[in-house]
């Protein structure tokens, strides 16, 4: 794929995930988030949550591979990531993942993807978009 | 319209240590989030690839940390703050055998006022400096606070 095969409106995904408290757990670890919030379903409803969360961090992390693995190995790369916690992202569920081109930019060689991730309900639960650049 | 004292806007309170970054950890970053693109995870593959070994993924530049007294130059208003969304700007590629610092500033605090009340928004810019000096991201933290 190169900058001028990207097209405004090609969608990207839908990937279906399936997240687990152990995965949302490990990926705590490996941050060095250990707060209750994401390990713990009694800690966290300590916390006026309904149960064990997903961190920010995870959300946008698993956006960001959205995006890489659809770069996959063109000459391109993400530049940058923006996110919106709209409503926290409980582990135990499958999430949807998806995005779509919205603008490109022939001058910069750049394109802009609107991402989410979506509940079983559709609802968007975070929204961000992603810049990737493809070389010259 | 929130009350804060405009010096403390860009003003860089500290700098934290080196963080060294490993390939176990890559290596457990990539699992944790089910990463299995070759950049980021074969060595060998890696190699014939454009950064000439594995990268750390893009998003790994948000697991480190802010300095441990930070935060007690940010001004809190009302509950504790929320996350509410992050900015990520990626500007060099994160690789094992680098040690990552970084440095944080409010880059901005502002009010918005919605159905369920106000909310204020305290945005802290984190700069992430490799052993080189060199700039490898800027990520912009979004806290929401209700007074």
């Amino acid at each position: 794929m190169r900058f001028e095969d990207v097209q405004i409106g090609t969608a990207i995904g839908p990937e279906e995930i399936f997240i687990s408290k152990d995965q949302t757990r490990m990926y705590a670890r490996s941050s060095g988030l250990d707060a209750p919030r994401f390990t713990d379903d009694e800690g966290a409803k300590k916390e006026g949550l309904p149960g064990m969360i997903l961190p920010g961090n995870m959300s946008l992390s698993l956006l960001t591979k959205l995006v890489t693995d659809w770069i996959g190995n063109n000459d391109a790369r993400m530049i940058r990531l923006g996110t919106t916690y709209r409503v926290p992202v409980q582990p135990d569920h499958t999430l949807t993942l998806q995005g779509f081109i919205t603008n490109t930019y022939p001058d910069t060689r750049q394109c802009e993807i609107d991402i989410w991730i979506e509940n079983e309900e559709a609802e968007r639960l975070v929204t961000g978009t992603a810049t990737v650049e493809f070389s010259k | 319209m929130v009350d804060f004292d405009p010096e403390l806007i860009n003003r860089i309170f500290e700098t934290t240590e080196p963080v060294p970054v490993t390939r176990e950890k890559i290596a457990k970053f990539c699992a944790a989030i089910g990463e299995t693109n070759p950049l980021f995870t074969d060595d060998e593959a890696a190699k014939k690839g454009p950064y000439g070994g594995v990268i750390a993924p893009p998003s790994y530049a948000t697991t480190f940390r802010n300095g441990r007294h930070f935060f007690q130059h940010v001004p809190r208003y009302g509950r504790a703050g929320m996350d509410a969304g992050k900015d990520v700007e990626i500007i060099a590629p994160i690789r094992p055998g680098d040690t990552i610092s970084l440095s944080s500033a409010v880059k901005e605090i502002y009010d918005k006022t919605g159905r369920s009340g106000t909310m204020v928004f305290v945005v802290v810019r984190s700069t992430l400096r490799n052993q080189k000096n060199e700039i490898v991201a800027h990520i912009d933290h979004r806290f929401m606070n209700r007074p």
